[in-house]
């Protein structure tokens, strides 16, 4: 079997080669990114919180043992991380807000390709999705985030959630059926965006 | 139908939608749904909503900036090699000690109330406030970054990064 090539990397990081440590940043910058942006729904926050996760990756390297998943400890570091903020709720008071007191969402704003059918299905998919995400208890909306946007495994999300995956089947189950519950009024326009190619 | 429960199969259909299950459980639940429309019917609700996640908009890029911005970061405090552990360190004063001074009162006025009321569970209740993050955060000059040190008490007990 080919070796990991994020294990390549971080085992090359570990001997002091910096430029490994670079690849991997590269790599991941952008879903850290975005993992993070599900949690704190604020860009800057969402980029302040990825470097925090990237300290501790670059912090914490030599503890990594090469039969542990190198994604599977990213996204562990990276789900403490976003659980403590949720806790300590800071978000909440610095997201950004537009000129009429709505909270400034990237994720609503049309894309240039869009539609306005495409962009008002979008809009309302993603306050859908934000809303389910906030009413979901920690772990769900961990497991579920990590299955559905990052596109971890069940075995690598127990393992960054340190849990089984048993535990991982049966939150990713309930929180999906919440995401049903909560999707089934956009059906409509829905059914449109999936018929996108 | 066959013996099987609807609602444990129920249970079975979000890993079988993301191609968790092994094969055997797989066939399983398979031959299940051929029998039982309900389950059938929550099998394509379930799908529907997956479907409509992929259609979310992705969250938006990093800023052009943000690599310079980390590695910029990194050099001012990518020295130090257990960053959490060296703060902890640095708090021993600042916040242990505050805490310590806490839970001595604490243990105090709880001695006072087991003297009197033999009431024990009133002292564990005032040791717990030891594990309270909330106890730290209160403490007025304690910045943003050293509860974030004392939130990580248990990572760094458990050698978890």
């Amino acid at each position: 079997m080919a070796p990991d090539p994020d294990a390549v990397l971080l085992l090359a990081f570990q001997r002091g080669d910096q430029a490994a440590f670079r690849a991997l940043f590269e790599k991941y910058a952008r879903p850290m990114v975005a993992f993070c942006h599900r949690f704190v729904r604020d860009a800057a926050r969402a980029e302040e919180l990825a470097q925090d996760v990237f300290l501790k990756v670059h912090h914490s390297a030599a503890g990594w043992r090469p039969e542990a998943s190198v994604r599977a400890w990213i996204y562990r570091i990276a789900s403490n991380h976003c659980l403590n903020e949720l806790r300590r709720g800071e978000h909440s008071a610095r997201q950004a807000r537009g000129p009429g007191g709505e909270p400034l969402d990237p994720d609503a704003l049309p894309g240039p390709a869009a539609t306005p059918e495409e962009s008002a299905a979008g809009a309302a998919l993603t306050r859908a999705v934000q809303a389910l995400l906030e009413s979901l208890p920690e772990k769900q909306r961990l497991a579920f985030v990590l299955c559905r946007f990052e596109g971890l495994s069940y075995q690598e999300i127990a393992r960054s959630l340190d849990t089984s995956v048993s535990a991982v089947k049966s939150l990713i189950h309930r929180a999906t059926v919440r995401a049903a519950e909560a999707l089934s009024p956009l059906a409509g326009p829905l059914a449109g965006k999936e018929a996108l190619p | 139908m066959t013996g099987r429960a609807p609602e444990h199969v129920r249970e079975e259909l979000t890993a079988l939608l993301d191609g968790a299950l092994d094969a055997a459980r797989r066939s399983e639940v398979e031959a299940h749904l051929r029998a039982c429309p309900e389950c059938g019917a929550e099998r394509e609700r379930l799908g529907a909503a997956i479907s409509a996640l992929r259609a979310l908009p992705a969250p938006p890029p990093p800023s052009p900036a943000f690599e310079a911005r980390f590695f910029a970061r990194l050099a001012r405090e990518g020295d130090r090699p257990r960053g959490a552990l060296a703060r902890l360190a640095a708090l021993r004063w600042r916040v242990v000690a505050p805490l310590a001074g806490a839970a001595a009162a604490a243990a105090m006025a709880a001695v006072a109330v087991v003297r009197h009321r033999a009431d024990e569970a009133g002292l564990a209740r005032n040791l717990e406030l030891l594990d309270q993050l909330e106890l730290v955060a209160s403490l007025g000059d304690v910045d943003a970054a050293d509860v974030e040190v004392v939130a990580h008490l248990r990572d760094l007990e458990e050698g978890r990064p």
